[in-house]
């Protein structure tokens, strides 16, 4: 399956830039892997990374406002919740920028709208689009595959160009002349005929791996990391991955330390260091991309949570941080600063970060960054 | 040809026992739509004061901090062991009758109306309990009959106020809030987290995924306006007996004019039945609903011509839900084999079933939906599971498919080897 649409791509023209001969062509691989992890639901920004040096905060968040003394400080405004504090460590190693006030282009409070935004990387929801990271993969020269570790296929890395997805759930193994005979009737189905193709590829490279560790992997944050480490570090491993968590839709009950949303960010810091823990030397040059559908109303709603808000929080971790920093046109949390007066207000564009990170994580043009993430500037400061 | 096609595209997949439809398959279709659709009983062990007991059991429980921690914890744990077992009769007893229908067509439309309004018991533990019960009181009794009926039974069952919070959504001018105020006034200590506000979760579920649509055209105040209208429609408290059921609380109610979609309302739980019902007779949510059957019983991508004709019939029937139905079966497109469905889970698995005449769903059958990510009632969110073949066919779930195939075909067919379990993991029959 990868080796047929690489020789799609060759055909493409990719060849004529290199210059390279057919075989040594397999051989070059972008130097470089981007994981993109989506909290669907609508992650609290204020719940997560705290302004606790905003004048306005304890005030706004009243009974849901964290005591500063269990936050971990990051700068002068900013802490993260107790929940993030393993993350600390990446701070510490300067692999750590953390965004905040940004939201998607397009001003919703609806997830479906929001998700979609965020993974087609359009500036409005758009029925028929492919995910940004499927085009990320279309335009990437050389050797190159992604991987959805999902239930399901994520908007974010659908599209024409194939990818393999890896969800926990195996059912058991079965016999190969069994799988001979279905690929054979496969074969005949247009549609679906690569698909198993590929099904049957990615059970060759991973399900020994399974296989030898006993059983699968019971479903949560870290083993899902754990297993996606050991995806991307595999010989002729993805290079891009599509990672997804939900369950931060916290209408009612948010809480604060040791909270319902605070237990998530724990178990979400936890997984990230475990990845980094299990890419080894891989982690070098990989980097992990974090990001939210919207963030939440500023303010508590009538049940102890938060409703659908705009502004929210995101992270870059891992290879090309440099300098570990909270990247934020802070807006204020004051009354005429709220954006409807009841969200935290939009400052930076997800698109505009997620245009840096790839612009400066793969070797591509600017006409195929441009693609990729079209009619947005690159902020030329997050990696 | 017409004939297997009448299984596939308007039924759950033929059964080797099922008698010939004749030359007139669709006439045999449209007889199913015939009377009212086919009740579902109660199932063994799902009964009210069992639900009841175990619900109220459960949720009392939960203030701890008392004397008697640990006696209240055993019985909390046996309340939820109990609806956990509620919520296995009801899948195992749903999917069965799927199984045994002699109208696999309604059963479908019950199954596709129930995924439109859904609610999830994979989200909330509340929700569960009452998830069969919602397929039961909200879906079979309007899925033959109208649109607006539907949806208001939907808006007044616990299942979905307990899912989409409406039944804490609370008016801030409401008598409930300022008694509350004053109540903590002289007691400060007293239901310090007591919910005081407006939740907009379901108003906007409503108009987004119930009736407009997305790109209906409305906007975020209609959100909000429809929920202030919509506040004090909840549930019974916990301290009144029975299965928890829908009230409204004028006293949660808020007070004052409301105005959605250029329409005025005022006070009360009559104007909020009228809200509803405009929002079902709305143009978008003519062209929403049409676009949903046409992309779910046709294509991916369904004929444009289609769409309009299916949207027509919801205006000029106001939303007569038989006749949409009938509608359906009128079109050729439904028909033509240049169209076809990817099965998503549910559907192939019941039709894998189907195929080798099982007539019970065993237990096991529910957990194997889970594994193959269409578990019954549990949808990721309010918008319910995909329906396209980029949603469900992507390469791990074709293996899935492989490996569930061979396991039912071993226990159902073992002299028959491979080959069994070929017949349903082979590409033709993962299309409808």
């Amino acid at each position: 399956m990868q080796r047929r649409h690489f020789v799609q791509q060759m055909c493409a023209g990719g060849l004529a830039t290199f210059g390279l001969p057919v075989v040594r062509f397999a051989h070059v691989r972008q130097p470089g892997r981007l994981v993109f992890v989506l909290l669907r639901g609508g992650v609290d920004g204020l719940g997560a990374v705290v302004p606790i040096g905003d004048p306005s905060y304890a005030a706004l968040r009243g009974p849901m406002a964290f005591d500063a003394e269990a936050l971990t400080p990051l700068d002068a405004t900013f802490a993260l919740a107790p929940g993030l504090s393993p993350l600390h460590a990446l701070w510490e190693a300067q692999e750590l920028a953390v965004l905040h006030a940004m939201a998607i282009p397009y001003r919703t409070r609806s997830h479906f709208d929001g998700q979609a935004v965020l993974e087609t990387g359009l500036d409005k929801p758009l029925g028929s689009a492919d995910g940004w990271l499927n085009r990320l993969l279309q335009v990437m020269p050389g050797e190159r595959s992604g991987i959805a570790v999902a239930s399901g296929m994520p908007r974010s890395l659908a599209g024409p160009f194939e990818v393999r997805t890896w969800s926990p759930a195996q059912l058991g193994t079965v016999s190969d002349a069994y799988l001979d005979k279905l690929a054979a009737l496969y074969r005949q189905d247009r549609v679906l005929a690569g698909r198993f193709e590929a099904a049957l590829a990615q059970q060759a490279d991973i399900g020994e791996e399974m296989t030898a560790r006993g059983s699968a992997p019971r479903a949560g944050v870290t083993p899902l990391f754990e297993a996606t480490a050991r995806l991307l570090t595999a010989g002729d491993g993805p290079n891009v991955a599509a990672v997804e968590f939900s369950g931060w839709d916290t209408h009612a009950n948010q809480g604060t330390a040791g909270g319902a949303l605070d237990r998530l960010l724990r178990q979400l810091a936890d997984g990230l260091v475990a990845f980094k823990g299990a890419m080894g030397p891989a982690w070098r040059d990989t980097t992990v991309v974090v990001m939210t559908e919207f963030g939440r109303t500023a303010r508590p709603n009538g049940t102890r949570g938060t409703d659908h808000g705009t502004a929210g929080v995101g992270l870059v971790l891992g290879a090309g941080v440099g300098r570990s920093r909270v990247i934020a046109d802070w807006p204020g949390l004051g009354e005429r600063a709220l954006y409807e007066g009841r969200d935290v207000a939009p400052t930076l564009d997800t698109r505009a970060v997620l245009r840096d990170v790839i612009a400066t994580r793969f070797d591509l043009t600017s006409a195929q960054v441009e693609r990729v993430l079209p009619g947005v500037r690159g902020l030329g400061r997050v990696l | 040809m017409l004939g297997s096609r009448a299984h596939t595209r308007f039924g759950l997949g033929a059964r080797p026992s099922d008698a010939p439809l004749g030359l007139d398959p669709r006439s045999a279709v449209l007889a199913q739509l015939e009377g009212d659709a086919p009740s579902r009983p109660v199932p063994d062990g799902a009964d009210d004061r069992t639900v009841a007991e175990a619900f109220r059991t459960f949720r009392t429980a939960l203030g701890a901090g008392h004397a008697g921690d640990a006696e209240r914890e055993a019985a909390r744990r046996e309340a939820r062991r109990t609806l956990v077992q509620v919520v296995a009769a009801e899948s195992a007893s749903a999917l069965t009758l799927r199984l045994t229908t002699a109208r696999p067509f309604v059963e479908r439309l019950v199954a596709f109306w129930s995924d439109h309004l859904c609610v999830s018991l994979a989200g909330k533990f509340t929700v569960g309990p009452f998830a069969g019960r919602y397929e039961r009181d909200v879906i079979r009794p309007h899925v033959l009959g109208r649109f607006d009926e539907m949806v208001l039974a939907s808006a007044r069952h616990p299942a979905m106020l307990f899912y989409l919070d409406n039944a804490q959504s609370i008016g801030p001018g409401s008598r409930a809030v300022a008694r509350l105020a004053r109540l903590q006034r002289v007691r400060p200590e007293l239901a310090p987290n007591a919910p005081r506000g407006l939740n907009e979760n379901y108003a906007r579920e409503l108009l987004e995924l119930h009736t407009l649509g997305v790109d209906g055209g409305y906007t975020q105040q209609d959100v909000t306006e429809l929920a202030r209208l919509l506040t004090g429609w909840s549930v019974t408290p916990l301290q009144q007996s029975g299965v928890p059921r829908f009230e409204f609380a004028e006293n949660r109610h808020e007070p004052g004019r409301k105005v959605v979609l250029g329409e005025r309302y005022g006070e009360g739980e009559a104007d909020g039945v009228r809200a509803i019902r405009a929002l079902c007779r709305h143009p978008a949510t003519a062209r929403h609903i049409a676009g949903k059957l046409a992309r779910h019983f046709v294509a991916d991508d369904p004929p444009a011509a289609v769409v309009d004709r299916l949207a027509a019939t919801f205006t000029r029937t106001d939303g007569n839900l038989r006749e949409m139905a009938r509608a359906l079966v009128r079109e050729d497109a439904c028909w033509d084999a240049a169209h076809h469905k990817f099965r998503p889970p549910q559907d192939w698995f019941i039709a894998a079933f189907r195929h080798f005449d099982l007539q019970q769903m065993p237990v096991q059958g529910v957990g194997a939906l889970r594994q193959l990510r269409q578990p019954l009632w549990a949808p990721p969110s309010p918008k319910g599971f995909g329906d396209l073949v980029r949603d469900w066919a992507d390469p791990d779930a074709l293996l899935n498919r492989a490996e569930l195939a061979r396991t039912i075909a071993r226990r159902v067919a073992p002299r028959r080897g491979d080959d069994a379990a070929l017949e349903i993991a082979g590409p033709d029959f993962q299309w409808r």
